[in-house]
């Protein structure tokens, strides 16, 4: 009866005597009680492979003192989970769009990217996409007219295809549709479609928009699009030779910032452009005079849209020249000294409201700090501060809580949700891109088909005064309060 | 000739009265006049009898070059024997150990012969053995061991060869006591591998593990801050595990794979690993070897389980797994013969190949008859799926490096005649050239033969063979002339879709590596292939400056491969990529890892090259930096033929990346692990336990034939070890207390107390 040394792992076990009458299977018993690893699971090496349960001990010839190692643990084996991960890769197209983190480019068809970049800032806008998505084919009333209805259309099955594709779309249908409905944008110069001016291109598009989502039933709030985006203003019209006054109301798409020598920011801008001067024939004079007009904001929208007056029509040269002066404009923008006074008093309790949240949650904060717990920061109640518009509802969430106890009322603040900008030096030259505000709360520029992620400092150093790109439109989404 | 001729006409006065100027002269003289009388078949006693007196002249007046340098000319080297000494014998070895990279083929092996009896001649064995591993002779190897008593010197012999990587088996002549031979065949076993590596590891606190996130640092790249989307992705979860393996390798611990052998209570025990889909859970099961490697008991215990799991993939990787683990470690017992062994012929495709490339792995290099016997079966199978035979050959290849067996180059040689057109059109193809070349692996003109025979092939793989089998026998030689014909080969204009300029660039680089001369030539001549060449060429160049620079990040190649990782054809950029994640390797270079960052977020859309891209910063933090992939050691001297085969397979099949590292082969880098060393100087005492003394390190200078004693490193600083070097850095002891056994201070060195030193208090 041979002795062996059995080395296993790290350790040995010195003088295991060998029953060779017996057949290797009462050996690895043995070694059972040494070591806890079932029989089945040992793998004990002997010279030329691996010692079988049925061998010869003659035939292998084990010498005393010989080492053995022997293999094997007594460990769990490792099992499948039964559910295993679900990879991306295995995920059909649409569901990819949600791990990529933002929605499809769009392709340039010939110097579209005026359209395109128009249509990447209005995409962002939720409230805008359901209530297209509730038009239907068929709901078109007499008003209307054909081609605004096909707009509309195209507008809903390309907002559509943006969400369901990560690859770039191209968007021929729309296109055709819109140059039918707004022959300018089809003007040719040397047989190729010519660049077009981004604004004209937006404000044709939100004003079908208007009509035609006002005018169909399906969307229950009456003018989606005014609700959405339309900015009431009421004028005081003032005649200083006569004295005479006047007031008118007027309902616009977007505040125009005015660009003169003396503005550096979009306030300064915005209240140039809130005052006019015009000529017209006074009644009581009974000639022309010079009237000023005082426009102050009586209704806040949603969305607000700002314009900033970049381009002027310059004769010499027979082309829209830009202003390069650079204007700043902020994150986040307050309204409030250009509303009326009537406004003011509504927004008054909404805005207190957002303070108290906003100083509770700072509060709060430093509350946790102090417990040193992270996970308190989820409990924190929803409020809609500036910090969390990523996981804002959209809008028919929105409109459940409007329905139900809690009414959403504005405030007058808003946060910048999409820039359009333009490089270049006239508007019927140069390049238009998109720059969107996910609602992961990250940047996405859109160059046509080619978005790619940014940095929130970079959006606000796209106002100008270089040759970069430079903001033309900004979009501010408005900061709520539920009461 | 004036001076030559008075000479030999005239009186026969002291050689050395007229100065050394005259006898420089002469010595010129004789040179031309030796060739011209045999050129005539002259009698040249006459001249002989002048080279002796110059020759005792120049050794005794510290000219050794150029009484080498003389002797070359009038091919009698032996004569340098007879006025040698012991002052001057060590730059005289120097100047032609040196110098013999340069001769043309017999005479450099008898340059470095004549080196090798010098040195034995003076009793400095250790560079004696340097000198008879180079020649690649074991009975030069076994003399060295022979000619000494001393134990200790002879475990300092067996230190340099397991380092080499050479299977030695010790007979009775080299220890007759069994103690003594077990202690020596041990060492040359690697068997002490780990705990060397962890003793370092220890010492530089690098014993913490790394999670791929520590690698990626995704804080650093401005803005661009990745998708941090809640799926997993399968890519990126297998490229953190190529990350992890790499990071890892060796330490035995890691943040993924290690972590759930302890807490293996249930749910989530193999979590990470069924994180990965399909072959994915093979690269997964084979990382726990990566992580353990060289650690043989523990590392086996702890891949036993996945061998018993349901699933073939995960089956697959722990076959391989046992392969990594025993990567350079031989134990008595075999085991991973044992184990995988008899998987080699089961019935599943994935299960085979993991068996076979980790036998490949275990015994590469070791000549193995039980590989060879059971591999020669399958490699005679007709019915033998292509991949399992493609692995089979590599494994043959690697098993067999540089041996020139017949048999087995006769048994892939057969399956590239026999296979279809369609097999062979196959992607995995391509490695079947390289597996018969590896066979060859540096044996320069004994691959004729076979190469012979490979022109009868279908001429859709005759020149690729060709190309591949001139480029592997000739590959660490330095052969200019080589070179110049691979040069040839990439000059001309091809139009009927051959792929054999790719290997040719590659072979560029495997020759010309073997010299900093070459090398530099070699660099600038890519530089003009990567202006002039076709796609296909442009397409080899990033990978061949990486096999250049190994783990040695130059900063022109660092500049040039950093333009290519933003070329606009996808092959070109993945192969620049991954090659700077080559040059890299192991170095925890920062500006590598940080253009890699940038990178990152450069291509973060693009899955493929986000691949590399990871695959690239694992090889750069290879070990937390403590590893190299260099097959050079030893002063850049000796080439490690088992590292070299495996970096070679490796580049071969990035050749073809998106079919094999992006498809499903993407296993094949763990080939890689056979070039893995630690970049250390570990200095152990008479009982080979660690021992930590004053050395400086610094930038190694080139003495070679330099005047006086000057100093051997540069700008150096003093660490105590164990301690890191990097590419081109050299150590000298600073203290006077010890004695190494060795000159070269590399790897494992051997100290002994200087019995002749006395403390300064």
């Amino acid at each position: 009866m041979p002795t062996v040394s059995v080395k296993w792992q790290k350790e040995l076990f010195p003088a295991v005597e060998i029953d060779t009458s017996q057949p290797p299977y009462v050996f690895k018993c043995q070694l059972y009680d040494l070591t806890g690893v079932p029989p089945e699971r040992q793998k004990i090496m002997v010279k030329g492979g691996l010692l079988k349960d049925d061998a010869d001990w003659s035939t292998l010839g084990v010498k005393d003192g010989q080492k053995l190692m022997m293999m094997g643990t007594a460990d769990e084996i490792v099992k499948a989970p039964e559910k295993g991960p679900v990879f991306m890769e295995d995920l059909p197209e649409e569901e990819q769009v949600v791990a990529v983190g933002h929605s499809a480019g769009l392709y340039n068809l010939g110097n579209t990217c005026y359209m395109n970049s128009t249509l990447q800032c209005l995409h962002s806008v939720p409230e805008l996409k359901s209530a297209l998505s509730s038009y239907t084919n068929s709901g078109r009333s007499n008003e209307l007219d054909q081609y605004s209805h096909l707009l509309t259309v195209a507008t809903r099955d390309l907002f559509s295809d943006l969400d369901r594709n990560v690859r770039p779309v191209a968007p021929l249908q729309f296109l055709s549709v819109l140059r039918k409905k707004y022959p300018q944008f089809a003007q040719q110069h040397n047989g190729v479609y010519m660049q077009q001016d981004a604004e004209e291109c937006w404000t044709q598009l939100m004003y079908t928009l208007s009509q035609s989502l006002r005018s169909s039933e399906s969307s229950e709030v009456s003018g989606t699009v005014k609700a959405l985006f339309g900015i009431d203003l009421v004028s005081r019209i003032h005649c200083a030779e006569s004295g005479e006054e006047s007031s008118e109301m007027e309902s616009v798409y977007a505040l125009k910032c005015h660009i003169s020598q003396d503005v550096n920011h979009l306030h300064e801008g915005l209240k140039h452009g809130l005052k006019s001067e015009l000529e017209k024939v006074s009644p009581s004079l009974g000639r022309s005079a010079i009237y000023s007009k005082e426009s102050r904001i009586n209704d806040l929208p949603r969305y607000l849209t700002v314009q900033f007056v970049r381009f002027f029509w310059k004769r010499e040269s027979n082309q829209k020249a830009k202003i390069l002066r650079k204007v700043d404009y902020p994150l986040e923008l307050d309204v409030y000294e250009f509303c009326s006074d009537e406004l003011r008093q509504k927004l008054q309790a909404p805005r207190q409201t957002l303070r108290e949240l906003e100083n509770a949650k700072l509060g709060l904060k430093t509350q946790d700090k102090n417990s040193g717990s992270k996970e308190n920061d989820a409990n924190i109640p929803k409020s809609e501060g500036p910090s969390d518009n990523s996981g804002e509802p959209s809008a028919i969430t929105h409109e459940k809580a409007t329905s139900s106890e809690k009414k959403v009322q504005l405030t007058g603040i808003y946060d910048l949700v999409a820039v359009l900008t333009h490089k270049g030096r006239s508007a019927d030259s140069g390049h238009y891109v998109g720059w969107v505000k996910q609602e992961s709360g990250k940047w996405i520029q859109f160059d046509d088909d080619n978005p790619s992620p940014q940095r929130e400092e970079d959006i606000t150093r796209l106002s100008g005064g270089g040759d970069w790109h430079m903001a033309y439109i900004c979009m501010y989404k408005a900061r709520v309060v539920s009461m | 000739m004036e001076s030559l001729k008075y000479r030999l006409l005239g009186s026969e006065g002291d050689i050395g009265s007229w100065g050394h100027e005259y006898v420089r002269n002469l010595a010129g003289e004789i040179s031309q006049e030796f060739a011209k009388r045999q050129y005539d078949d002259m009698p040249i006693d006459a001249l002989m009898e002048l080279v002796q007196q110059i020759v005792a002249f120049h050794m005794k007046h510290n000219a050794e070059p150029e009484a080498v340098d003389l002797l070359m000319e009038v091919e009698d080297l032996d004569l340098l024997i007879e006025h040698i000494d012991a002052t001057n014998y060590k730059r005289a070895c120097l100047y032609l150990t040196s110098s013999s990279s340069y001769l043309p083929s017999p005479d450099d092996v008898l340059a470095l012969d004549i080196a090798y009896t010098i040195y034995m001649k003076f009793e400095d064995y250790a560079s004696a053995l340097r000198i008879a591993l180079f020649i690649d002779n074991n009975q030069y190897v076994k003399q060295v061991y022979t000619s000494t008593e001393d134990l200790l010197l002879k475990k300092q012999f067996s230190y340099i060869i397991a380092r080499h990587g050479l299977a030695l088996e010790l007979d009775d002549d080299i220890a007759a006591d069994d103690d003594d031979k077990e202690a020596l065949q041990d060492i040359v076993n690697n068997v002490k591998l780990s705990e060397g590596y962890l003793t370092l590891a220890r010492d530089v606190e690098v014993m913490e593990p790394k999670s791929p996130e520590d690698i990626y640092k995704v804080h650093l790249i401005d803005g661009r801050a990745s998708a941090s989307s809640s799926l997993d992705s399968a890519r990126q979860n297998l490229a953190a595990t190529f990350v992890n393996a790499f990071v890892n390798a060796g330490f035995g611990q890691d943040k993924l794979m290690t972590v759930l052998s302890e807490s293996s209570s249930g749910g989530s025990s193999g979590s990470w690993l069924f994180k990965n889909k399909e072959h994915g859970k093979a690269s997964a099961a084979a990382s726990l070897g990566m992580i353990l490697l060289w650690d043989v008991d523990s590392g086996l215990a702890q891949i036993d389980k996945y061998l018993h799991s349901n699933d073939n993939h995960v089956v697959a990787g722990a076959l391989l797994g046992v392969g990594i683990v025993n990567c350079g470690v031989k134990d008595d017992c075999d085991p991973a013969l044992a184990l995988l062994i008899d998987f080699v012929n089961k019935e599943d495709t994935v299960i085979r190949i993991g068996a076979i490339l980790g036998l490949g792995i275990a015994y590469a290099g070791s000549h193995k008859d039980e590989v060879r016997v059971r591999l020669s079966l399958i490699m005679g199978d007709p019915k033998v799926p292509l991949e399992v035979l493609v692995f089979s050959a590599i494994t043959l290849g690697l098993v067999y490096v540089g041996s020139c067996n017949e048999e087995i180059a006769q048994s892939i040689i057969f399956a590239l005649m026999d296979r279809s057109d369609t097999e062979l059109n196959e992607p995995l193809t391509r490695l079947l050239p390289v597996a018969l070349g590896l066979l060859y692996l540096g044996k320069q003109d004994n691959v004729e033969a076979t190469a012979e025979v490979s022109k009868t092939f279908n001429e859709k793989i005759r020149k690729y063979c060709d190309v591949t089998l001139l480029s592997l026998a000739y590959a660490g030689t330095g052969n200019v002339l080589k070179v110049q014909k691979l040069l040839g080969y990439c000059a001309q204009h091809l139009d009927k879709g051959e792929t054999h300029q790719g290997p040719a660039v590659l072979g560029i680089a495997l020759i010309a590596m073997a010299e900093e001369l070459g090398l530099d030539m070699a660099i600038r001549s890519l530089e003009h292939l990567l202006q002039y060449g076709e796609q296909n060429i442009r397409r080899a160049v990033p990978l061949a400056l990486g096999i250049l620079c190994i783990s040695n990040p130059k900063v022109n190649v660092m500049d040039t491969l950093s333009r290519l990782s933003h070329d606009t054809d996808g092959d070109v950029s993945m192969a620049a990529i991954i090659s700077l994640g080559l040059i890299g390797a192991g170095t925890n270079n920062a500006r590598i890892a940080g253009m890699l960052r940038n990178l990152s977020s450069y291509y973060y859309k693009e899955a493929g090259h986000l691949f590399c891209v990871r695959i690239a910063q694992g090889l750069v933090h290879l070990g937390k930096g403590l590893l190299t992939l260099l097959p050079y050691h030893s002063d850049r001297f000796l080439l490690s033929p088992t590292a070299l085969a495996g970096l070679v397979t490796v580049l071969h099949a990035c050749l073809d990346m998106k079919s094999i590292i992006l498809g499903k082969y993407h296993y094949m880098l763990y080939i890689l692990v056979l070039a893995m060393q630690p970049r250390m100087l570990m200095t152990v005492d008479e009982n080979l336990k660690p021992l930590s003394v004053p050395v400086r390190v610094g930038q190694a200078v080139d003495v070679v034939g330099q005047a006086g004693r000057p100093k051997t490193i540069t700008g150096f600083q003093t660490h105590s070890t164990p301690v890191l070097l990097a590419a081109g850095e050299r150590a000298e002891l600073a203290t006077e207390k010890y004695i190494p056994l060795t000159p070269v201070l590399e790897g494992f060195v051997i100290l002994r107390e200087n019995p002749d030193y006395q403390d300064d208090r």
